[in-house]
């Protein structure tokens, strides 16, 4: 039995003049919840549709469980989408839904009714069998076009961007539900977001995609914290960026000509951007005691619930430093920020 | 209180009186001629002629007696039925590969199907007389067939079926139409499986417009029709030019009826359609 449920192998295609999707190859093991992540219009989407057959590629080749599928018309492709907008069928109720993908199979009826129910089950749907979709609310409708795809067992699951038309907390409860659902069955799965926050809470993998290619593919916590290049890093979590420039050893603001900085490693002459995640930096008094620091001026406090987020400038640039308590400075006055060596990323 | 704001000239209560009166203006005139019709067919006299000095259902006793008017009813229905068939099909496989590949010409394709509508119904008729007047099939004239007038009423009911369809493929998420497909559905099981059912109030609508259109034609039959197959505007029409009998009148109400039976079932869909979208 093949352990690979998908493979991409360098696969382009282009829509006259612009490159959709650019080179990309993946392989996708069984059981493996890998996440195509990336701004809109880097080719996610482009990806996923070549993969489903809704598009066909220019080069290259898609394999599924080991066989070759890139000739193949999406009925015959053994994969199963879940779409952005649900896109359930309007006038079949919530089991006919279900069941649809295995009418198609020439699935005996008493199977079929014994995988709807398991399928409804699983996504804690029961009672709901007679309803029609319009029915059902957003979230529901979701839960039924995950049963849909997901009663049919497919090679790979293909995820459009499923929950982003829903709002912040259905978001999260359906995003550990997918998580859970890939822990308990371990179903192969591609996961089309440009959230990432989905991406890290969600995936075994994550290829961060732009222009489209694919930039980078690692575990969530390698593309967080050891990102392939400055895209990735800025792209992925929250990041604030101090541009300097190094000139005779010493820390120049471009705008200003001054910047009070210290960095613990010195570095050539050049032009750079350094970046910080806002929980990193330490403030006033603890900055002291780090080895890298920058006096800022603070401009404003915001209350963020369990943590103060300070806005402090340092020239021309806003650093974003979280505490659990506000400084006690008045807004316009020097504060330094210091930080672990450790906690900052410096691209040239 | 500021100087910009004066009372108005005309009072809100007078405004709202001459707007009444333009809509009872507008309703009377609409209705009218329908009414005028509906009332000359219970009249009791022996001619079509306005004050009504007695009334009875006789004309009607006679309308259905006659086989000459029975038989250009059923000749219209025959007609308006495969008209809506005939151009509903052409209509909606148009508007399908309209809406669903990338089509090279296709604005010139667009007033193309559109141009029958707009064109005067004699110079349709003449068209379609003289192209088939030679042709028959298995011995029988195609002129004054039955299939004839259909196809002619159908280049005026088939751009209507286009226009609505292109609309309602239009609606549709082609998601539905990709979800189908994905979970293992070829194409033609697809359109009759998921499309057809979607598109079904638009399919109806269609079939309805068609039909009314056919059954009202008048120029065309009046010379694609012969004897056999003469429609009920046509026998009016002659009715008209000799005896004009309240039968006539009788000819209009059934046809008039026949028209607001399809718009009201049209209405129904519609309301039921719209229901469904709000809920």
């Amino acid at each position: 039995m093949p352990q690979t449920a998908l493979d991409l192998d360098h696969i382009c295609r282009n829509y006259g003049p612009v490159v959709a999707v650019d080179d990309v190859s993946l392989t996708v093991a069984k059981g493996e919840f890998v996440t195509l992540l990336g701004p809109s219009g880097a080719g996610k989407t482009s990806t996923l549709r070549l993969i489903g057959g809704f598009e066909s590629i220019d080069s290259g080749a898609i394999g599924l469980n080991g066989g070759r599928v890139d000739h193949l018309p999406p009925y015959l492709r053994d994969t199963a989408t879940i779409f952005q907008s649900g896109a359930l069928f309007p006038h079949k109720t919530v089991a006919e839904n279900v069941a649809f993908g295995l009418r198609m199979r020439r699935i005996a009826k008493a199977d079929i009714a014994v995988r709807v129910a398991e399928a409804l089950a699983v996504v804690r749907l029961q009672g709901l069998e007679d309803r029609y979709p319009d029915q059902l609310s957003g979230g529901q409708k979701q839960r039924v076009a995950l049963a849909r795809s997901m009663a049919v067992r497919p090679a790979i699951l293909l995820f459009d961007e499923p929950l982003s038309a829903l709002d912040l907390s259905l978001r999260l409860q359906l995003r550990s539900e997918i998580k859970r659902l890939h822990d308990e069955i371990g179903f192969s799965a591609i996961y089309v977001t440009h959230d990432q926050g989905e991406a890290m809470a969600m995936s075994d993998r994550v290829a961060v995609m732009r222009s489209g290619k694919i930039e980078q593919t690692d575990c969530p916590e390698t593309v967080f914290n050891a990102a392939a290049n400055e895209f990735i890093h800025t792209f992925v979590g929250e990041t604030c960026c101090l541009t300097f420039r190094i000139e005779g050893g010493r820390g120049v603001d471009p705008a200003t000509g001054t910047l009070d900085l210290h960095l613990a490693q010195p570095l050539p002459d050049g032009a750079y951007r350094l970046y910080l995640r806002p929980s990193q930096p330490s403030l006033g008094q603890a900055a002291q005691a780090m080895p890298n620091r920058v006096i800022a001026r603070l401009g404003f406090v915001a209350f963020l619930g369990e943590k103060y987020r300070h806005h402090l400038m340092a020239g021309p640039c806003e650093i974003v430093g979280d505490q659990p308590g506000a400084l006690t400075a008045e807004s316009g006055a020097d504060a330094l920020i210091g930080w672990d060596s450790s906690a900052m990323r410096i691209f040239q | 209180m500021s100087d910009a704001l004066r009372a108005p000239r005309i009072g809100p209560r007078l405004l709202r009186a001459i707007a009444a009166v333009f809509t009872l203006s507008l309703v009377a005139y609409i209705l009218i001629p329908v009414l005028v019709t509906l009332a000359m067919s219970f009249s009791g006299a022996a001619q079509l002629r306005f004050p009504i000095r007695s009334w009875s259902l006789g004309w009607y006793a006679e309308f259905a007696a006659s086989p000459q008017w029975t038989g250009a009813l059923i000749n219209s229905l025959i007609i308006a039925t495969g008209t809506a068939v005939m151009s509903s099909v052409a209509g909606v496989a148009a508007a399908y590969a309209y809406t669903r590949y990338t089509l090279r010409f296709s604005t010139l394709l667009y007033v193309l199907l559109m141009l029958p509508l707009f064109m005067p119904g004699i110079v349709l008729g003449l068209g379609v007389a003289l192209t088939f007047s030679r042709f028959s099939i298995g011995g029988y004239s195609l002129l004054g067939s039955h299939l004839l007038v259909m196809i002619a009423h159908s280049l005026w009911a088939m751009p209507l079926v286009f226009l609505l369809m292109e609309a309602v493929f239009r609606m549709i998420d082609r998601r539905v139409i990709e979800a189908a497909q994905d979970l293992g559905c070829p194409p033609l099981r697809t359109f009759f499986e998921i499309e057809v059912p979607m598109i079904s109030t638009g399919l109806i609508s269609s079939l309805l417009f068609a039909f009314v259109i056919s059954l009202n034609e008048f120029v065309m039959v009046l010379f694609l029709t012969d004897r056999d197959t003469q429609t009920l505007p046509v026998l009016m029409w002659l009715g008209l030019r000799s005896a004009a009998t309240p039968q006539i009148a009788v000819a209009s109400v059934v046809i008039s009826l026949s028209v607001f039976a399809c718009l009201s079932l049209i209405m129904v869909w519609y309301v039921r359609q719209l229901r469904k979208i709000t809920r």
